[in-house]
């Protein structure tokens, strides 16, 4: 146990090695660190990336998942997203701001999507005012925005290794928005499908790794709840002036629980054992579950 | 009255109306008026209206409830013991197994690792978040506005049908980026400075990728992701599924392939076997199909599917039989050929594998939970002993007369064990067999082998390589070059690494049996490794490969045939035929038609009546572009038989690429007269109609002779689709290159791209084209870019990006490509350059070789006089450049 002088809001192992294991935290400072978990008085990466809190923290390349360089997304309230590479000091290899003049937008949270192979990339990030933008990192443009009408407090992709296939994106109001990602209108965008889970905030959403159509939702009620994408015999048709579109799925409930009275922040899978979970919630319980017969579904 | 919320009836909350209504939405509303119990608390109704709703919807939100975790106590104590004892015991155990395990070391992997990274992104790149507005004024700007009178006298033709062609183009382009055709993944993953540990992760999470692919119907992706996590660690479950995306695919010599590789590693595979039959059924090798199924009916006699599909295969065989006579007799060759290599028919062995079974199709699944419950109800009921066909039967069969009764029984109970997956306990017993055989005095050196490979077998699937090269060591001294310890030795020495002894042994069971298609790859797979290795000279180090006496070869066919007593010569030269034509068949999958051509040919000198042979040379013909020699090909097949569908095809293929157009059309007819469902005939036929009328109208431009290029090789594209259509057993459909070919083309070459700018009309654009030129420091794209845009743009352009690095390639690249063409607009360029932000900085900061550059292109300027500037400008200029 080791104590640090700024608070850590996020963390991920994202970006390195199965045998690195090296931990990217960011904190309410704005600062970026990377530590060796094993002389963590130091860290071996260390940047003051934003202005003010970082919210959110995503990593790819490393553990196996995602070809291509190892790359640390980060989101802050300072309105920007940036994307670093732990091989390189001081700035980001990418930074997504919005243009003088704009207002700025606390950015709640980024993911890693669609590294398939080495050159492919997409980050996602969601805003407190509802936006999703969507920027391609091989052409270093915005690919694609949207607006879901509440605060997004979590994106995800079901895979980030895969060529982007779907994205689910949680709200303040407890709705979740599942859009599938294989086919882009060139003005309608993605096809999404979105359902109400419960009452309160949609904290966060995690694909589960070995089966990327179920997928848990943690709630501001202190429930949990797992879902499962079912897809359209077609997932794309073609408009009135032949461009293709894609056809939304359905999504179905297949088991909720209640944990806590407290709100669900933070969950996660493992990645060994199928239905392992970890969840931590604001009664400062750290609590660790098994989903069982996920075979069968 | 009503209810206070939704004003709803109070008459409604009654059992009756509640059992009546079929309102879902007012039940809905019933029950939230219950729940709340703001009209009172009536639990019993609540039941009844919440036992309506489930009858009506199933998946109604209002029965959501809240519901505490699941704990020990919900559980029945079977259920509890058995998901604790699989987590906590099994589970945690593995991983503590696995956290201790000493790491690898580490500076070395990721060193390694370090070397494969892509390059650091290129940095300073900075998007605003709001790009995509700009982009649609960009769209809205290309009105359609009516012309006035005056602009339709200069309304030129061509240029406005260039114009639309090009929307045209554009259009295209945009489809293109929304949609890429094929995602680029690569198809193996490079290992390097990988642990066990990590190389078994990635392989199951690649297999679960291409299971997820499978279950929303990307076939070709799933293909590419078991293709990935098999380059890892090959596993059995990985062919399986990946022979059966292929089937999906109806790529059905892959997924031949791919069961034989799952036979070869698990013999008896269930899911393999069914898979090959319906490969073989859909090839109409029915024969094969007969015997894979009947393969299955041994092991489960009742699996009804097999039993259904047997019975529909037989009445086609029968309803085909006077036609494919000649056929026939190939096929038959082929099922024995496929049985030889599968080496190992003496057991059967349980599908115990787990994994993957998402991608099964419900009905193996099933069938395959109906063994393991079998299985586990007690294997007290015998399976009949297995009947075991073609010359499997002769070792069976000798062995039963010579092995004593009680070694015999040891034996057959190992083979049980060994079927069920108990190969600790299948080793006990034939160790046992052999120690009674050899306190009896070695009486039949052959039994005592065939029991030593057989516990070779078991130590294999251990993993105990040791132990089983050991054994497979002692067979061969008894029983010097038979085939099966041979393979088994191989494999063990290929999973200890020692790729050198694997090597050898591949190359002997390929000198007894040259057919054998796992000892094939694995022997071209060792040879990677080994050049990798040990460079060019790795065949140095081989050790020395033992000369197979021709008695062993023969023997083997005579033990492996059970025909061959009757007609010995000829099935020597028909295998010999059938493998050179296998050999061809491998090389046009692998795109070397010109190796195929000599091996084709070596076949026609044993049998010049064969029509595949000849129509399969045509084709390689083709691909070489020598037309001439396909149809004489061609013509040949058709003096044998004047109905060959494919040799008219290949023909009128071979007229084309000749410009004989009138007779490939005439071709192509009777091809579609043959069978008119040919799609791509007809397709070819237009096209080649098309082509004779552009060349009877005789307008050959430069532009028209590209486009008859690219026309040819579309043909020999479509070329192998057709190949789909047509392929029968004794075909070989070279579908996977097709694929590959389709990747490649669906990637335009990169160069192409970069030179595809259009005129930047922001510095953002701009800044993208030039990092783009930078990093790849292309001049010609530079000079292409500087002519482009008007001078005058230039410092806004640049904004504050100009950089020293940028500077130098202006420089370059208007000293090499502009300066000759148009001196006046490297005068203005320069001149320009000198106004940029930061000109002063970068100025500065040249270095003296950086210089000379400058020097040189103003040496050239003051060469080429232009009217555009005079000497006074240049040396003015000069200054400014500080020179």
């Amino acid at each position: 146990k080791i104590e640090k002088p700024k608070s850590i809001k996020c963390g991920t192992f994202g970006a390195t090695s199965l045998q690195q294991r090296y931990l990217a935290t960011g904190d309410f400072g704005g600062n970026l660190n990377i530590w060796n978990l094993e002389a963590p008085e130091i860290p071996v990466y260390s940047v003051k990336g934003h202005k003010e809190i970082i919210n959110s923290i995503d990593g790819v390349g490393g553990l196996g998942i995602g070809e291509g360089a190892p790359e640390i997304v980060t989101g802050s309230r300072d309105g920007t997203v940036k994307v670093w590479d732990p091989r390189q000091k001081e700035t980001p290899v990418a930074n997504m701001e919005p243009v003088q003049g704009e207002s700025k937008r606390d950015c709640w949270t980024v993911a890693f999507g669609n590294a398939y192979n080495q050159e492919e990339r997409v980050v996602c990030a969601g805003y407190d005012n509802g936006d999703i933008k969507l920027f391609d990192l091989k052409t270093m443009s915005l690919r694609w925005e949207t607006n879901i009408k509440n605060g997004v407090c979590s994106v995800e992709f079901d895979r980030k290794d895969v060529n982007m296939n779907k994205l689910v994106a949680t709200s303040l109001e407890g709705k979740f928005h599942v859009f599938d990602m294989r086919t882009q209108h060139p003005t309608k965008g993605f096809a999404s499908v979105s359902e109400k889970a419960q009452k309160s905030t949609i904290w966060q959403v995690r694909p589960l790794p070995q089966n990327r159509d179920i997928f848990m939702t943690s709630g501001g009620a202190g429930s949990l709840h797992l879902w499962k994408y079912e897809y359209p015999a077609q997932r794309s048709k073609k408009d009135s002036e032949g461009a293709e579109m894609g056809v939304a799925g359905s999504v179905s409930l297949l088991q909720n629980v209640t944990l806590s009275t407290q709100p669900i922040s933070s969950l996660d899978w493992s990645p060994d054992k199928k239905g392992l979970c970890v969840c931590g919630a604001f009664d400062q319980t750290v609590r660790v579950l098994i989903v069982t017969k996920l075979n069968k579904v | 009255g009503t209810t206070k919320t939704y004003q709803i009836p109070i008459s409604h909350l009654d059992y009756k109306f509640i059992e009546k209504c079929r309102d879902v939405k007012h039940l809905e509303k019933i029950l939230r008026v219950l729940r709340s119990g703001e009209e009172g608390c009536y639990p019993e109704l609540t039941l009844c209206c919440e036992k309506r709703i489930e009858h009506l919807d199933p998946m109604s939100k209002a029965l959501r409830k809240d519901k505490p975790a699941a704990t020990a106590s919900d559980f029945t104590a079977e259920e509890w013991e058995a998901i604790n004892g699989e987590l906590m015991v099994r589970w945690l155990t593995e991983m503590n197994e696995g956290d201790k395990k000493p790491q690898f070391p580490r500076t070395d992997t990721l060193c390694e690792r370090q070397d494969n990274l892509p390059p650091i992104r290129c940095s300073s790149s900075c998007l605003p978040a709001n790009q995509n507005k700009k982009l649609q004024n960009k769209e809205t700007n290309k009105k359609n506005i009516p012309r006035d009178y005056s602009e339709w006298d200069k309304f030129d033709v061509e240029k406005e049908c260039y114009k639309i062609d090009e929307g045209c183009e554009e259009n295209n382009s945009k489809a293109r980026f929304n949609r890429p055709s094929l995602p680029v993944i690569e198809k193996k993953i490079d290992t390097t400075g990988m642990t066990k540990k990590d190389k078994i992760f990635i392989a199951t999470r690649e297999k679960e990728k291409g299971n997820e692919a499978f279950a929303t119907g990307d076939y070709v992706e799933a293909v590419t992701y078991y293709a990935r996590s098999i380059s890892v660690i090959p596993t059995a479950a990985a062919y399986n599924n990946k022979a059966q995306a292929e089937i999906k695919l109806k790529d059905w010599d892959s997924a031949l392939q791919d069961c034989e590789k799952v036979l070869d590693m698990e013999p008896g595979n269930i899911k393999a076997l069914m898979r090959r039959a319906s490969v073989h059924n859909q090839l109409q090798n029915y024969q094969a199909a007969i015997e894979d199924l009947s393969e299955i009916l041994h092991v489960e006699p009742e699996n009804a599917i097999a039993k259904r599909n047997l019975l529909e295969i037989e009445r086609k065989l029968k309803g085909l039989k006077p036609v494919s006579e000649t056929q026939g007799k190939g096929k038959r060759i082929l099922i024995q050929e496929i049985g030889d290599s599968e080496g190992d028919e003496e057991r059967e062995e349980d599908t115990q594998e787990r994994g993957g079974s998402k991608a099964e199709d419900r009905e193996t699944q099933k069938q395959k939970e109906s063994t393991e419950s079998r299985l586990k109800k007690g294997t007290s009921e015998k399976k009949p002993q297995k009947k075991l066909s073609d010359h499997e039967g002769s070792q069976s069969a000798d062995s039963g007369s010579s092995l004593p009764p009680i070694a015999a029984k040891l034996k057959s109970e190992g083979n049980e064990l060994f079927k069920s997956g108990q190969f600790g306990e299948a080793v006990l017993k034939y160790s046992e067999a052999i120690e009674y055989v050899i306190s009896l005095g070695e009486q039949s050196p052959a039994d005592l082998s065939i029991l030593y490979s057989n516990r070779a077998a078991c130590y294999l699937k251990e993993g105990s390589c040791s132990d089983c090269i050991q054994d497979c060591n002692r067979a061969l001294e008894l029983q010097p070059f038979s085939l099966k310890p041979l393979l088994r030795r191989a494999m063990a020495n290929e999973s200890m690494e020692r790729y050198r002894q694997a090597y050898v042994d591949y190359k002997t069971i390929l000198q007894i049996d040259s057919s054998i298609q796992a000892a094939n790859d694995s022997v071209n797979r060792i040879t990677k490794t080994l050049i990798d290795q040990d460079g060019p000279s790795w065949r140095d180090k081989l050790p020395p490969i033992p000369v197979v006496p021709v008695a062993a070869q023969l023997h083997r066919w005579d033990g492996g045939n059970f025909t061959s007593e009757n007609r010995p010569r000829s099935e020597e030269a028909e295998e010999k035929f059938k493998t050179l034509k296998n050999e061809g068949n491998d090389f046009v999958k692998k795109g070397k038609y010109e190796e195929a051509v000599k091996k084709y040919s070596e076949c026609m000198k044993l049998n010049t009546k064969e029509c595949a042979i000849y129509t399969n040379r045509a084709l390689c013909y083709l691909k070489l572009y020598k037309y001439e020699e396909a149809k004489q090909d061609c013509d040949h097949v058709l003096q044998i038989e004047d109905s060959n569908i494919k040799a008219f095809y290949r023909r009128a293929l071979a007229y084309k690429g000749l410009q004989n157009y009138q007779a490939s059309i005439d071709d192509f007819n009777r091809v579609l007269l043959i069978d008119p469902d040919v799609l791509e005939a007809r397709k070819e036929l237009e096209e080649v109609t098309q082509l004779l009328n552009l060349d009877s109208s005789a307008v050959a431009g430069s532009q028209q002779k590209q486009r008859k290029k690219i026309t040819i090789q579309e043909v020999t594209e479509s070329d192998e689709w057709e190949e789909r259509q047509f392929s029968t057993s004794e075909d070989i459909a070279a579908d996977h290159v097709t694929s590959k070919e389709a990747v490649q083309g669906s990637v335009p070459p990169k160069t192409l791209e970069k030179l595809r700018f259009s005129e930047p009309d922001n510095a953002y654009d701009f800044g993208q084209i030039i990092n783009a030129v930078n990093a790849n420091k292309d001049k010609a794209a530079c000079a292409d870019l500087l002519t482009m845009i008007d001078p005058k743009q230039l410092p806004v352009l640049l904004s504050n990006k100009l950089e020293g690095e940028i500077f130098l390639i202006f420089i370059q690249s208007l000293e090499y490509y502009v300066v000759g063409k148009d001196p006046g607009l490297v005068y203005q360029h320069l001149f320009y350059l000198s106004k940029a932000e930061r000109f002063k900085v970068v100025l500065a900061l040249l270095s003296k070789n950086e210089k000379e550059h400058v020097q040189q292109l103003f040496d050239l300027l003051a060469e080429k006089r232009n009217h555009q500037y005079s000497s006074g400008d240049l040396k003015s200029l000069r200054k400014v450049y500080e020179l």
